[in-house]
């Protein structure tokens, strides 16, 4: 190629002073890429609401905008679970946090909140009309560190059912106040899944097969089981009382009662389109279906073996660590979760259960339909287990989806699946904790 | 892209600058190290000073979190060498490697032979074949798990509308990697195509010319002529798509986030992982290093045997 | 020339239409379910076309407003890495190619040793490299490590060492000086492979996932392919609004590249990329 250089080129002088215009108008953009709006404090939230309780935090969040219009607002969904939470320790790590996120509580330990979260200024809080008294004591503990509180509730959301009540009256599950009827026992249980998967044709109930902790680790509490020792240094998997429930799932999906394999998208789809009938989920997509018009109602999830346990975790608002936390935006910000928290039976009404005692005993949430039905099981919401790789959207998590998701596809045995987790499980804790 | 071509000297010029310049004055002598200063700065703080703080990291426990760092010797490396992960995540790097380098390759050269004419007809099959590699990687997965989609996506309705079994692509143990690839092939065959149509229309017309006086046909002018003068062409795609292939990430991130159960992790992403989602910084080191040390590996054997073959062509 | 149709002809025309549709059926499948209203994406059996077609999933999107940010974002970011790599390039690659200085040789040995280590082993070091500078969710920490290039120095010092000096020997009587003879003299005379790599530099940075995925977490501040990677703008049903956010994603790139085909297509030959 260099055979054929072009013949010299005569003078162009003004080449300097082209590339020069180009460099300064790329400047130029890029200074504008980062201006910020003068004397306003600045509340920017993450969150990773990307169910119908996102779609109800839009609204809560324009109705909070609407009333500040004092405060340079900005709220970001991002994706949920480990993309979340890897990009919220790394902007704590880089020290450009957001004012505020959300954060799960069975997350808050795992998530060094002394060098990655500011704690929470309880005399602000209090100004803003916040106090301990206002929670459960039980969730208020939890967000303590080292004695410092450093994170607020928002909510507790156990896995509950959700179910299709044209299906369900066809398939002759509902009772005379036309509300599903409890069951009680696997066989129940399972009756229930057929009775639906005979009126759709399809399946009986949606699940999320790519990452079924929360069913696996429900079915394992209701039977008792235990995870780690005392002080969390043993794993103590009851395996008997494991795989009976790996084995139930694997039934589940072996008679196509389940869907073999579903991510959530496809979880909602199936409920949505009434492939399913019934649909093992959180409660966090009333509004999606409320939106889509959908005949369905909600219930606790059914007591398929010992004791009613619902796997479940609590949403609350933490302040990512900022190199430079101003004093007028940390104030705007304990505002916003102060106003959240009294607005949160609007956030109820997108399905999670509140914390803020106040709006739980209030008339306006104990209305709320088909809340009702199922908040009664808030105590007994089983959390994951105590470790810095567990939690919502952790490694722990992440493990028993990679095994189990196999169980429900049929490409791995109860027994492996479990083994496989115990495995992985084991090599978790023999790494030094990063925290 | 360039390592096929040693430096040619224009014949008649003195082409380097390697001329002695000692008796000039300082200034002089110095000059050249203000045109290469502002690339030596960036490549000493943007490459050179990360390779090897990276190296240090991994002797170290030091944690994102920041919480605390003590020496820790060659533990990591140890931890390294006896994590099944590690073994595991390296094996899909290479069985991607090796699954989606030949149809890169191949299907690149047929494109650049059917494609290879002028016209308008030309032009749209050089711009249907190369449009996808000037998509984002996000746009390109966000697409295809769409039409990956069990139930309503495009590849199972057409397996279903023809009485087919459905199949979930991206959370089946040994398709999901093939998902992966057929993704990979029709995003990034444009690229080779190019490098091969640009060989193509680089071979002189008068060969074929030569070719029709002696009577050949279309396919003896295709095996005989065109296929052995494309041979240095193909090394060097072969080369180029190798190395790529290796540091596979955006595409098994974003489709199957590594799974199903970690049958596609690769290994960037479990570096990932343990660097930024799981803390360990100084774990996440070591492992870079060891892929470092793949990579150069693989780089230097390819060059020995590329080169080797070039003069054996010459 | 007169074309006679034979079998073979035929058969590589259908043969090269054939593939051409195959590669552009995901790209219009795309857009087929952008334009239909949410409650017909996930019918089955699937619908080949929308029954009511609706720009309604565009409208959402747009109006969400994160996309045009990110395509700022993404502009400013390609622009900028496109420019400097190419004038720090050409620096550099004419300072090595036509002046010698203590260490030069040395110099270059490291740059060349330094196309051998892949950006992906470095995200780590670099991330924490950033943390310490304060460049994590900036332009500049999005742009800077993107613009060390070793690779194309040696391909500019290789073309710039074929460039005679005779040019260079008329520039300077006339007066010019060194830096001058850079602007006026190499860079013209290079202005097609200048061209060439200014366009794959462009389309890689526009395209480049993992460094802008490393280094922003603020989303105001992602580029197209972070951005859409991360965050999620739309709730409940959406499969619709997704393909129409990778339709609009995609397609400045796509525009570009129908403008200026030619010079890509040529470009890939004048990088000296030819064997």
């Amino acid at each position: 190629m260099l055979e054929d250089s072009p013949p010299p080129p005569p003078y162009r002088p003004n080449r300097r002073a082209v590339l020069g215009g180009l460099l300064g108008a790329a400047g130029a953009l890029a200074l504008s890429g980062c201006g910020s709006l003068g004397g306003k404090p600045r509340v920017r939230e993450w969150n990773l609401f990307g169910g119908g309780d996102g779609a109800r935090l839009l609204e809560i969040h324009k109705q909070y905008v609407a009333e500040h219009p004092n405060v340079q607002f900005e709220a970001h969904t991002l994706a949920w679970g480990p993309p979340f939470y890897t990009k919220l320790a790394m902007s704590a790590a880089g020290g450009r946090a957001p004012e505020v996120a959300t954060l799960h509580l069975s997350r808050l330990k795992g998530f060094s909140p002394t060098t990655l979260l500011d704690p929470i200024p309880v005399d602000l809080l209090n100004e803003a009309g916040i106090n301990e008294s206002d929670f459960l004591p039980a969730s208020w503990n939890r967000a303590m560190v080292d004695g410092k509180l450093y994170a607020v509730p928002l909510d507790t959301h156990p896995f509950v059912l959700y179910y299709n009540t044209d299906i369900c009256k066809k398939a002759g599950l509902l009772g005379p106040d036309g509300k599903i009827k409890p069951v009680k026992g696997v066989d129940a249980f399972v009756d229930m899944l057929k009775a639906a998967k005979d009126v759709t044709g399809k399946y009986g109930a949606s699940i999320e097969t790519t990452n079924p902790w929360r069913m696996w680790w429900t079915l394992y509490g209701q039977l008792e089981g235990k995870f780690f020792n005392e002080d969390g240094t043993q794993l103590i998997l009851d395996d008997a009382k494991a795989l009976e429930a790996l084995d139930l799932m694997a039934k589940l999906a072996a008679d196509g009662l389940v869907p073999r394999s579903a991510n959530y998208p496809a979880l909602v789809a199936q409920f949505s389109s009434g492939d399913v009938g019934l649909s093992f989920n959180g409660e966090w997509e009333v509004t999606t279906y409320q939106t889509a018009k959908m005949p369905f109602s909600m219930a606790p999830f059914p007591v398929v073996y010992d004791v009613p346990k619902y796997a479940g975790d609590a949403h609350t608002f933490v302040l990512p660590h900022q190199a430079n936390r101003s004093k007028d935006d940390t104030k705007a910000t304990i505002e916003y979760i102060a106003w959240m928290l009294k607005h949160s039976a609007e956030w109820a009404a997108g399905g999670h259960i509140p914390a803020y005692q106040p709006v739980v005993t209030s008339q306006e949430y104990l209305d709320l339909k088909p809340q009702a039905e199922y908040r009664s099981v808030a105590p007994d919401v089983f959390f994951d287990p105590d470790a810095w790789f567990s939690g919502s959207g952790a490694q722990l998590q992440n493990e028993a989806g990679a095994a189990f998701s196999g169980v429900f596809s049929g490409q791995s045995t109860p027994k492996a699946a479990l083994a496989q987790f115990k495995a992985a499980t084991q090599t978790l804790l023999d790494t030094p904790s990063p925290v | 892209m360039t390592v096929q071509t040693p430096p040619r000297v224009t014949p008649g010029t003195p082409a380097t600058a390697a001329k002695p310049e000692t008796g000039k004055p300082w200034k002089e002598r110095w000059a050249g190290l203000f045109f290469v200063a502002p690339f030596l700065l960036l490549f000493a703080v943007f490459l050179a000073w990360p390779t090897v703080y990276g190296l240090w990291n991994s002797f170290f426990n030091t944690s994102l979190a920041g919480v605390k760092q003590e020496f820790l010797g060659l533990q990591n490396w140890r931890e390294m060498f006896n994590d099944p992960a590690v073994w595991s995540s390296l094996k899909n790097t290479l069985v991607f490697t090796a699954m989606s380098t030949p149809p890169l390759v191949i299907i690149a050269l047929v494109m650049a032979l059917l494609a290879n004419r002028r016209g308008v007809l030309g032009w749209l099959l050089r711009f249907s074949y190369f449009a996808p590699f000037v998509l984002p990687a996000t746009v390109v997965t966000l697409i295809w798990v769409w039409i990956y989609q069990p139930g309503f996506g495009l590849v199972n309705g057409l397996l279903t509308a023809g009485g087919f079994a459905e199949i979930d692509w991206l959370n089946t143990d040994n398709r999901a990697m093939l998902a992966v690839v057929i993704t990979t092939v029709w995003w990034t065959v444009g690229f080779n195509f190019l490098l091969y149509l640009a060989a193509l229309q680089g071979i002189p017309a008068q060969v074929y010319e030569a070719a029709d006086i002696d009577g050949a046909n279309g396919r003896q002018k295709l095996f005989r002529i065109t296929l052995p003068l494309l041979s240095r062409t193909t090394g060097l795609i072969v080369v180029l798509q190798l190395v790529a292939s290796l540091k596979i990430f955006d595409q098994i991130y974003l489709m199957t986030n590594g799974g199903p159960n970690y049958a596609t992790r690769p290994i960037i992403q479990y570096i990932y992982q343990n660097g930024f989602t799981n803390y360990r910084i100084g774990y996440a080191s070591a492992i870079s290093y060891m892929f470092f040390a793949i990579i150069v590996i693989v780089a230097v054997l390819q060059f020995k045997l590329f080169a080797g073959r070039k003069e054996a062509d010459a | 020339m007169r074309t006679t149709w034979t079998f073979p002809k035929v058969a590589s025309i259908v043969g090269a239409v054939i593939l051409a549709v195959i590669w552009l059926v995901p790209l219009l499948w795309a857009l087929d379910t952008s334009l239909k209203p949410e409650p017909e994406t996930t019918l089955s059996p699937i619908t080949w076309l929308p029954q009511a077609p609706t720009t309604e999933a565009y409208r959402s999107v747009v109006e969400q407003g994160d996309l045009i940010r990110w395509f700022m974002n993404s502009s400013v970011v390609s622009i900028l890495v496109t420019a400097l790599t190419l004038v720090v390039s050409v620096l550099a690659a004419y300072g090595f190619s036509r002046t010698s200085f203590p260490g030069r040789r040395v110099l270059f040995g490291l740059i060349i040793a330094g196309i051998l280590v892949p950006p992906q082993v470095l995200i780590v070091p670099l991330f924490q490299e950033m943390t310490g500078l304060g460049l994590v969710d900036t332009y500049w920490g999005i742009v800077l490590p993107q613009v060390v290039a070793p690779v194309m120095v040696f391909v500019l010092k290789k073309f710039f060492d074929g460039i005679s000096r005779d040019y260079e020997d008329a520039a300077r009587v006339d007066g010019a000086t060194r830096w001058r003879i850079v602007w006026s003299v190499m860079v013209p005379m290079s202005r097609p492979i200048l061209v060439a790599v200014g366009i794959f530099t462009f389309i890689g940075a526009w395209n480049n996932f993992l460094w802008p995925f490393i280094v922003t977490t603020d989303p105001s501040m992602m580029t197209i392919p972070v951005g859409l990677a991360n965050v999620q703008g739309s709730y409940g049903l959406r499969y619709a609004q997704i393909m129409a956010s990778a339709v609009l994603g995609g397609l400045p790139l796509l525009i570009v590249y129908a403008l200026f085909q030619r010079h890509v297509v040529r470009g890939v030959g004048d990088a000296g990329i030819k064997g």
